[in-house]
């Protein structure tokens, strides 16, 4: 059967060269087009530059939310985010379409610095690897319990008291 | 030079009138996985899920493609349904996947809409898309009050 609707979302994240993270995403459906670019300062994390441009949409009020994208300016990724960003950009008065994107942006900011972290994780015998995780857990207890291989029954967390 | 990029794809087909098919990819430098689930109109309720994990960071992931059946029975459209598939499926499973089963649900009220407007387009197809969206508003409440283009209170009138 056919599609009745469809959906994509993209963001990236690239390394700027004075100690800032761009961010782009996109939103392509069936109703709407719409995309956000944000910079980020490094190491703090803070927004810097928020900006937003909406091409297609289902209601003529649409192309007022993107208007709302620079109240996030000043607001750091980081604790607390989602409440900020909903706070500023979403509910009866905003649009969720475009906090949802900046909430995306910035968990794409979080992965850009996990990716190495991964990478370097994966290298060795399971023994070695099951120990690099036990460390990293250590040095980011917000993980434990935060999935199923963090979870207290997980081999990752033998031996581990967190 | 891009150092992270994600991808997610949604799909929605309607099976019959009072069941939405939900496909959802996710794509990223370190995960790939996906979900299929049944979603019930209009209570929003799954019916069905399974999911696949093609790249994950552990061996112990893929334990969480179990977890996703917990999501039977769960509303799209309850309160607090997304609190609940960040810890139910998220927390006790993984949160990837729990990102994917959150978007598809937001693909829901568009998936419908998007409806509507064909069928609507199709038996007149000179309508203005405007006039089907605020009258699609108009026929369902719950989405009133959710943004600011769907104020609550709009009421249902003769066009």
């Amino acid at each position: 059967m056919t599609l009745a609707f469809q959906r994509n979302k993209i963001v990236e994240v690239e390394p700027l060269s004075n100690n800032t993270l761009a961010v782009s995403w996109r939103l392509v459906d069936s109703l709407t087009e719409a995309e956000i670019h944000l910079q980020v300062k490094i190491p703090d994390l803070e927004i810097t530059v928020g900006k937003a441009r909406i091409y297609r949409f289902p209601h003529q009020e649409c192309p007022s939310a993107p208007g709302l994208i620079p109240k996030i300016i000043g607001v750091r990724v980081g604790p607390g985010l989602r409440k900020i960003v909903q706070d500023l950009l979403g509910g009866a008065s905003g649009c969720p379409e475009l906090a949802e994107g900046v909430l995306e942006c910035a968990n794409a900011v979080i992965l850009h610095f996990t990716v190495p972290q991964i990478q370097e994780n994966a290298k060795g015998s399971a023994e070695e690897r099951r120990k690099k995780y036990q460390a990293m857990l250590k040095f980011n207890p917000r993980l434990v319990r935060s999935c199923v291989a963090f979870a207290d029954d997980s081999p990752l967390m033998q031996e581990l008291n967190l | 030079m891009v150092t992270f990029s994600r991808t997610m794809l949604v799909g929605g087909e309607f099976l019959e009138e009072t069941t939405l098919r939900l496909h959802g990819i996710l794509e990223d430098r370190i995960y790939a996985m996906e979900i299929q689930l049944d979603v019930r109109l209009p209570d929003g309720v799954i019916t069905a899920i399974q999911g696949r994990m093609k790249r994950y960071t552990t061996p112990v992931c893929p334990r969480a493609v179990d977890v996703l059946q917990k999501a039977v029975g769960m509303s799209l459209r309850e309160e607090g349904w997304i609190s609940k598939m960040n810890r139910d499926i998220g927390r006790q499973g993984c949160q990837h996947f729990a990102e994917i089963l959150i978007e598809c649900g937001r693909c829901l009220a568009s998936a419908s809409l998007a409806q509507a407007m064909e069928e609507k387009l199709k038996a007149q197809p000179t309508a203005s898309l405007e006039t089907i969206a605020r009258s699609w508003v108009e026929e369902h409440p719950e989405v009133q009050g959710s943004c600011l283009a769907r104020p609550k209170g709009e009421s249902t009138h003769a066009h």
